[in-house]
């Protein structure tokens, strides 16, 4: 069984340093809730270093989601901030950091008929 | 939207009624109480003994306040004269609301005072285009509140209308047995307060900044008056509309979620009443003398939102610069793409250049070094991501077929890009103006590759593409009969041959070859792009030419300030005034409050400016639009550590005086007399 959350952390933990995030010095928790489980993940963020731990201590913002969703979220198939408007993503400390962090998830899987065509394409009129 | 509604805002919050103070929305008309794209009041009807109000006056004390004087009794009814009922609005966190009963009898009253309410947490697009709600209703009359509230599934929306005197609460509203002895009155405050419900049980009310009360509100607005240059002028009218605008660009301002307590402002009322990439950066580049601190905000903004990834829905690429933002159901849920949508292609390198315009006039290399890394995306982005011809030029075709937009430049209603027959090309689509834009983009990359980000050498690269693509535009898009440049290329390389605005953005850029900019200018200010009041969107005698077609004949405000700009950058001095001045002269027609658009007829036909009928007003880059005038009617440009003042002022203007205008250079005035003859 893949499991895309573990994969997803994984993959941030050797990312070392992410420019996109070089204004924030925080760390979030996300709490992923299976039935009655809620495995914690914590990515430290230092001027754009990520560290990611187990360590659930001392974090400034919390971001709660359901095992499915944030499986989504770990392979793109679902967007964080309508995921966040839908109330399906919780956020609580500094919502901004949401905003950040969105940027770490991955893009949608493409389907072929949404290929932009050649171009050269010819007049429709 | 009649001009017998009645509107009150701040940021995206915004309340819509009717001269009483009556709220009845239909499914389709924006009236109600709306936050963050949603419409959490639908129905809010006052009755005194069973019977509706009729106003005697409605003040507009403040952008976010208004006072409605009723007495009892409908216009074709007894109207009792012995009361009177006093309703005072204040958008904040939704709104309050004073309501005050005045008996003016010798003899005590006793009336039943009665609000019914009701919300059909419509989404804002729903209103637009009339759509059907998927999720539940629910109301809940507590003892001390009235919960209106809607759910589908974890998304959980609600209102609370709340009441600091005591009253009989039902799920239809709210009932008061009111004893009122001679001369004396009763009054109650209401408030009714917007909010998103978590599934932990948390709740987070709705407000355009965050953490402000409805107090600080005034104080605000002071500072941000008193802080922007002080206009002088022998020409009252003139004075009026910099107020106005000054102020319409305080109410537009909010915080879209992440922007700390810094703001900047939403599009438009009703429809636009958030973040917008382009309408954020055109208002910023209109506001850079006046309120320097919008365009910094917008940049971190949008820099923050800068697409990482291709995502086809939402017609995403890494480094292009966001569109729109909405926070309604239907975004939410994906039925929408907006959170945010992508499909621009002019809010890019428009990004650019406003990161090098703001530097020039407050040079602070602070932000354009912190902003580094977006600038370099987005000019990677103009050659990456935006030539979808292979061709070298920015051209758009949206991937998001069902609800993404066809035409992402700024004229982006589905006619606007048209040949001289009137036939529509097909996709990719190359506008002029983002070609210029692109240009600009280029040279202003380059001069902040020197001057902050040391690297010379990609300074150069870029001149290089610039000097490449102004040789290249100006080969492919000049139209030798007419005498200017094409709108658009096609998808064979062919010019799309009609003559429109956009001559004049082009100006703006500085892709124009000098000795084809007297052509130009002359078309701008020739009978057939000009009306008298401004620059049409598209020509007379062009295929689809409308003069109330929303891109294809109207006169936009926001487009006349760039045009002048684009005028007065290529020295055609007496040109930019008479556009300054026909514009400037239409505001008057509009209190000081120029709306989106207006007819494109000539001024000798109407008389006035005709409004076109669904445009939004107060929208932030028609209300930029004055500001930008003053601009280009003082000649006010940067160089170095100074400001140049070079005045060319439409006669009827007399003199004008700019004072503490804010900049690099600490604070300037400027001066100027009307001279230039407009006729």
């Amino acid at each position: 069984m893949t499991d895309p959350t573990a994969e997803f952390f994984q993959r941030l933990s050797t990312r070392g340093y992410e420019p996109m995030l070089r204004d924030a010095k925080a760390t979030v928790r996300f709490d992923i809730k299976d039935r009655k489980r809620v495995e914690r993940w914590s990515l430290h963020i230092d001027e754009g270093n990520l560290r990611v731990s187990k360590n659930s201590a001392g974090a400034d913002t919390v971001v709660t989601a359901e095992r499915t969703v944030f499986d989504g979220l770990a392979s793109g198939e679902v967007n964080a901030m309508s995921a966040f408007l839908r109330g399906e993503l919780i956020v609580e400390g500094d919502p901004e950091l949401l905003v950040l962090i969105q940027r770490l998830f991955p893009a949608p899987p493409r389907k072929q008929d949404r290929q932009p065509v050649p171009a050269g394409g010819g007049r429709s009129s | 939207m009649t001009d017998d509604f009645v509107r009150i805002l701040d940021g995206n919050t915004f309340v819509v009624s009717d001269s009483r103070g009556d709220i009845e929305a239909s499914p389709t008309d924006p009236t109600g109480l709306f936050a963050y794209d949603t419409r959490f009041l639908s129905s809010w009807v006052l009755t005194v003994d069973g019977n509706r109000l009729t106003a005697l006056s409605t003040d507009d004390l403040q952008y976010y306040e208004s006072r409605f004087f009723l007495v009892p009794g409908t216009g074709t009814v007894y109207v009792d004269a012995k009361l009177s009922v006093i309703r005072q609005r204040v958008v904040g966190e939704g709104f309050r609301e004073r309501l005050t009963i005045l008996n003016h009898d010798d003899k005590p009253v006793d009336l039943n005072v009665r609000i019914s309410a009701a919300s059909d947490f419509a989404d804002l697009f729903e209103v637009k285009d009339a759509l059907e709600k998927k999720g539940k209703y629910y109301t809940r009359a507590e003892s001390d509140r009235l919960l209106l509230g809607y759910e589908r599934q974890t998304f959980h929306r609600e209102t609370e209308i709340t009441t600091s005197e005591p009253a009989r609460i039902t799920e239809h509203g709210l009932t008061f047995a009111v004893h009122v002895e001679p001369h004396a009155e009763w009054s109650t405050d209401l408030r009714v307060t917007p909010a998103v419900l978590w599934p932990d049980g948390r709740r987070t009310v709705l407000s355009s900044r965050s953490g402000r009360k409805p107090e600080a509100m005034d104080k605000d607005l002071h500072a941000w008056l008193a802080a922007a240059p002080k206009l002088e002028c022998d020409r009252d009218q003139l004075k009026l509309t910099y107020r106005r605008s000054l102020v319409d660009l305080a109410a537009l301002r909010f915080s879209p979620l992440i922007a700390a307590r810094h703001s900047l402002p939403a599009a438009g009322l009703p429809w636009f009443m958030t973040m917008f990439g382009r309408d954020s950066i055109f208002t910023s580049l209109q506001a850079l003398p006046f309120v320097p601190d919008l365009a910094a905000t917008t940049l971190k903004v949008l820099g923050r939102w800068q697409g990482t990834r291709v995502d086809d829905f939402r017609d995403e690429d890494p480094g292009r610069i966001l569109h729109e933002m909405r926070y309604g159901e239907l975004s939410a849920f994906e039925e929408r793409p907006h959170t945010p949508y992508y499909g621009t292609a002019d809010a890019t390198p428009l990004y650019v250049v406003l990161l090098d315009e703001y530097e020039r006039w407050t040079g602070d290399r602070t932000l354009v070094r912190a902003l580094e890394l977006e600038a370099r995306l987005a000019l990677e982005w103009i050659d990456r991501y935006a030539d979808l011809m292979g061709n070298g030029y920015i051209s758009y075709r949206r991937r998001n077929e069902k609800t993404g937009l066809e035409n992402q430049c700024w004229k982006d209603s589905w006619d606007s890009i048209s040949y001289h027959d009137g036939r529509l090309p097909g996709f990719p689509r190359a506008t002029a103006e983002l070609q210029g834009y692109a240009y600009d983009a280029k040279l202003r990359g380059a001069r902040l590759a020197r001057l902050a980000w040391n690297d010379p050498a990609y300074a150069d690269r870029l001149e290089a593409q610039a000097a490449d693509l102004k040789r290249r535009f100006n080969h492919d898009f000049w139209v030798e009969d007419g005498k200017y440049y094409a709108l658009a290329l096609d998808a064979d390389g062919a010019q799309v041959d009609a003559l429109a605005s956009n001559i004049g953005h082009l100006l703006w850029s500085g892709i124009v070859d000098k000795s084809r900019a007297k052509a130009l200018a002359a078309h701008l200010v020739g009978p057939r792009l000009f009306s008298g009041w401004g620059v049409r969107t598209l020509a007379e005698g062009e295929g689809r030419y409308n003069p109330i077609g929303y891109h294809v004949g109207t006169v936009w405000p926001f487009d006349n300030s760039f045009v002048a700009w684009g005028l007065r950058r290529y020295g055609f001095k007496e040109e930019a005034a008479r556009v300054a001045a026909g514009i400037l002269d239409a505001a008057e027609f509009f209190q000081g409050r120029l709306p989106e658009a207006f007819g494109g007829y000539h001024r000798s036909v109407t008389r006035y400016p005709v409004q076109y009928p669904t445009a939004c007003s107060p929208q932030a880059w028609s209300t930029g639009a004055p500001l930008l005038l003053l601009r280009t009617m003082l000649g006010l440009e940067p160089l170095g550590e100074h400001l140049v003042v070079d005045p060319a002022l439409p006669a009827g203007i007399g003199r004008l005086e700019l004072l503490d205008i804010p900049g690099r250079w600490g604070r300037i005035d400027a001066f100027g007399r009307g001279r230039v003859k407009v006729g």
